[in-house]
């Protein structure tokens, strides 16, 4: 029974964490930057939609999906660091993840009534209807509740990831991922990578932001240190998603990396069972990061193989797609 | 067409390196001239080309194209009438993505990156017929990612590429030299005739020198930022690899290499 309950509460957070995954999928796969700021983006995206669903009254939906342009804001800061001051893509994002530990803790004050800042706001305290609330509530057990996150969840999921697909597809899209795999060309076509560079990682925090809004749906409470360790379970997960899946053609890269989120999540819940006081988590957690990292290395190579992998059995099939 | 008027160049000023490259350089193409340019490592080729493109700053001087003053316009900005095919064939093409993929990106240069669809099957045909004429056998293969075509098939589609949108200007930045010498020989004919039929201005840098006396209408031979000999036309024409070569070699006894 544990078992079980741990599998639906993992499957929950995972599909919380795809959106986050999708983000730094955009970031890390495409653009082949490993965006640190995604660990103060995240808890930025909860603060943003707690604060418009308690100061403003806006439903949980929209607080969600308005969380984003937060998320991109900050992605704008990293990427204009990072692009046009020349600092190196991983203090571009430090320097962002820091700021926002002030910046996330400043706005928690809008949050209680008297200014004072805590770490951690309780919708409960405040009566505060998440996504996942539904009218009765009540009258269903809790069973029914834990698949109705789900579906909620992987609607929402699904919903980001054909948008992502549809936009990989576009004119704009394509510069997205020329610019990942070839700057110069860019320039070629008489357009600056960096503005490329600095919309994708804006759009990668602003899915961020969105999953951090999510999550603080989702567990009910904001929680001011709940972006700690984002960037890893979010490394984690793409990596996992297209080192597992990448050889199976008909799966795409988003799928893969949502199904990555999914199989991390598990996985680190299935941990809690063992390490009961979750004293070890963060090193069980680093240390299940670094034995993907060497097994992916060994076996595929995240970026390079990936098409060659595909194409070569295009042409073992004949080539026949023409 | 092209101007380069006295151009300054030097590198690691302020150095115990300073390298004085180009003091008061100058060269003009006019429309519709081919011209190859040739010359051992460190004569300026590169960085001829590098000041046409925009790749790297220049101290002093003026550059002109096609009557506009381009001497402080951005790489990407210059890219929109100029093309480029590089040395390195991964450096023309995106490795990731198909022929299909690839030329549909490079047809839309001129154009807004917007959220229109990248790739429409109405092109298809005619992408196809492109590739055809490169008498490859990559017409079979629009489906397939560049990167896993050899060296010789990427450059080119870099080139095909590079060419096909309307431009001013073309640049060939020693692009067959990482290719076989038969391969070399197939992308050489493709560059002339593709040059021949858009009626390019061209510039090729090459350590070929029979490539530099075949091709083109005029030819350069430069040494340490100077022009030490021009060719044009039927003087070119008359001029002989042996001629050139000896040329070449005096130069490099009186350098010492």
């Amino acid at each position: 029974m544990l078992f079980y309950g741990t599998t639906l509460y993992g499957i929950q957070t995972g599909l919380c964490f795809a959106v986050l995954a999708l983000g730094l999928y955009i970031s890390y796969s495409i653009l082949d930057f490993p965006d640190l700021s995604v660990d103060g983006t995240f808890p930025l995206g909860g603060v943003i939609a707690t604060i418009l669903m308690l100061r403003l009254g806006l439903p949980p939906l929209a607080a969600v999906l308005l969380s984003f342009f937060a998320g991109v804001a900050a992605g704008l800061v990293t990427g204009y660091l990072h692009v046009r001051c020349r600092i190196s893509k991983l203090l571009s994002g430090i320097i962002v993840m820091t700021a926002m530990l002030s910046v996330t803790l400043a706005l928690t004050q809008l949050l209680t009534k008297n200014g004072y800042t805590t770490a951690i706001f309780s919708y409960r305290s405040e009566n505060l209807k998440s996504l996942f609330s539904f009218a009765s509530e009540t009258s269903l057990g809790r069973g029914a509740k834990d698949y109705w996150i789900i579906a909620v969840l992987l609607v929402f999921v699904i919903f980001v990831k054909f948008a992502i697909d549809i936009f990989l597809k576009t004119k704009l899209g394509y510069m997205l991922r020329s610019t990942g795999d070839n700057e110069r060309l860019v320039t070629s076509l008489g357009k600056d990578p960096g503005k490329y560079k600095i919309l994708g990682i804006s759009l990668a925090n602003g899915l961020v932001a969105m999953s951090g809004a999510l999550y603080s749906q989702f567990t009910l409470q904001y929680d001011n240190t709940s972006g700690s360790g984002k960037v890893v379970l979010a490394l984690a997960s793409v990596i996992i998603g297209i080192a597992v899946f990448s050889n199976i053609r008909f799966i795409k890269d988003t799928t893969a990396v949502i199904a990555g989120a999914l199989i991390y999540s598990l996985c680190l819940n299935y941990l809690v069972l063992v390490d009961k006081n979750g004293i070890y988590l963060k090193l069980l957690n680093a240390a299940m990061f670094a034995i993907i990292l060497i097994f992916n290395d060994r076996l595929s190579g995240l970026r390079g193989l990936r098409y060659k992998r595909k194409g070569a059995k295009r042409i073992k099939e004949g080539g026949s797609d023409a | 067409m092209l101007e380069l008027c006295d151009i300054y160049k030097t590198f690691n000023r302020g150095t115990v390196n300073e390298q004085a490259l180009f003091t008061g350089f100058s060269f003009k193409a006019n429309k519709g001239d081919f011209v190859s340019v040739v010359g051992s490592n460190g004569s300026g080729k590169t960085t001829m080309l590098n000041v046409i493109s925009g790749s790297i700053p220049i101290d002093g001087g003026r550059v002109t194209l096609a009557g506009q003053d381009i001497t402080n316009l951005p790489e990407y900005k210059r890219a929109a009438k100029i093309g480029r095919v590089f040395q390195d064939p991964s450096v023309g093409t995106i490795p990731g993505m198909t022929i299909l993929e690839n030329m549909s990106i490079a047809q839309n240069k001129g154009r807004p990156y917007n959220l229109g669809f990248a790739v429409s099957k109405k092109k298809y045909d005619g992408f196809r017929e492109t590739v055809r004429e490169l008498d490859l056998g990559l017409e079979d293969k629009m489906e397939i990612p560049v990167g896993l075509l050899s060296g010789g098939q990427r450059q080119a589609i870099a080139l095909l590429m590079a060419t096909m949108t309307p431009i001013s200007f073309l640049i060939l930045d020693e692009h067959t030299a990482a290719l076989d010498p038969k391969t070399a020989e197939i992308i050489m004919r493709i560059t002339d005739r593709i040059v021949k039929e858009k009626k390019l201005t061209a510039i090729m840098v090459t350590h070929n020198l029979r490539y530099a006396v075949a091709y083109g209408n005029r030819m350069l031979m430069l040494n340490h930022g100077n022009i030490v000999l021009e060719k044009n036309g039927d003087e070119k024409s008359a001029t002989s690899v042996d001629e050139l070569l000896s040329v070449f070699n005096s130069i490099s006894i009186e350098c010492g290499n």
